[in-house]
């Protein structure tokens, strides 16, 4: 089963009884991971914009961060967009960012970080699909996981447990400070307002997970 | 800490729960949303639009269950 299938979960209509006993607050959550990696594994076409533009948030610092970039994305021009993903995360030789947990926490790509992650994925019964070049550890790679964790798109649901240790282990110790520089990097406009989400999803996450 | 089963979903905490009820994640419930972006983004990335950065299909096809 590739990743795709959790698009069909997720195309659950808000308030419709949830599947295999997932229940709204999880499934908020991978729809949260799911949007992360979306944005952070190409730019956003005009369509997405749009839906973008139309959300609105509540008064929670997390609520207020997706009113940002939802009013970002009202004057966002896709063109320019794929400018800014290019630059941020590509560039010439290298993006301002390297969006890789093992760059992050090692100063190096392909480090340990990278082979740990490897391991954790195996004992998930989870492969990267081999027309994909780029490592494991990408960002969005990582919030694909958790969604698929979450929703069950590889096996079953993964246990509340199950996804702390994944979270813990490849996520929380890179994650946010990945989100933080996105926030303030030069070449982002509108991706700093992902940054802002991110940063404020991962605060919710650790403290949500601390509960479990 | 408690066995990694699926009860510890159930049973692990109204806390936690109303925790993340009141995080404001409800504000994207609109969930659908996002899901449907998500096609529209797939389907973004077969066309010609932008710079190269459109051959990255792989959120689509990152993982898929291992075969063993």
């Amino acid at each position: 089963m590739t990743v795709a299938a959790h698009a069909e979960v997720h195309g659950q209509p808000a308030g419709q009884t949830p599947v295999r006993g997932i229940d709204d607050a999880e499934r908020l959550r991978a729809s949260v991971y799911a949007f992360l990696a979306n944005l952070l594994i190409r730019a956003p076409n005009a369509s997405l914009l749009a839906e973008m533009a139309a959300w609105r948030g509540d008064e929670t610092p997390f609520g207020q961060a997706v009113n940002r970039l939802a009013e970002a994305c009202k004057t966002a021009d896709p063109d320019a967009l794929g400018e800014e993903y290019e630059a941020l995360f590509i560039g010439v030789g290298r993006g301002e960012l390297l969006p890789y947990g093992s760059y992050y926490l090692t100063g190096f790509l392909n480090e340990k970080p990278l082979a740990r992650l490897r391991k954790s994925l195996r004992a998930l019964g989870v492969e990267r699909d081999p027309s994909v070049k780029e490592p494991e550890d990408h960002i969005a790679a990582l919030m694909d996981v958790m969604a698929g964790l979450i929703l069950g798109s590889f096996s079953a649901p993964a246990s509340l447990e199950k996804q702390k240790s994944f979270y813990s282990e490849h996520i929380e110790s890179w994650a946010p400070y990945f989100f933080k520089d996105l926030e303030k990097a030069k070449t982002g406009t509108l991706y700093r307002h992902v940054g802002s989400v991110g940063r404020e999803f991962m605060e919710i996450e650790t403290a949500a997970f601390a509960m479990a | 800490m408690s066995k990694p089963d699926k009860k510890t979903r159930t049973e692990s905490g109204s806390g936690r729960r109303d925790f993340l009820k009141l995080a404001g994640l409800t504000t994207l419930a609109g969930g659908a949303a996002i899901v449907t972006a998500k096609g529209e983004a797939e389907a973004a990335g077969s066309g010609p639009s932008g710079a190269g950065y459109q051959e990255t299909d792989h959120v689509r096809t990152y993982y898929k269950l291992a075969r063993f």
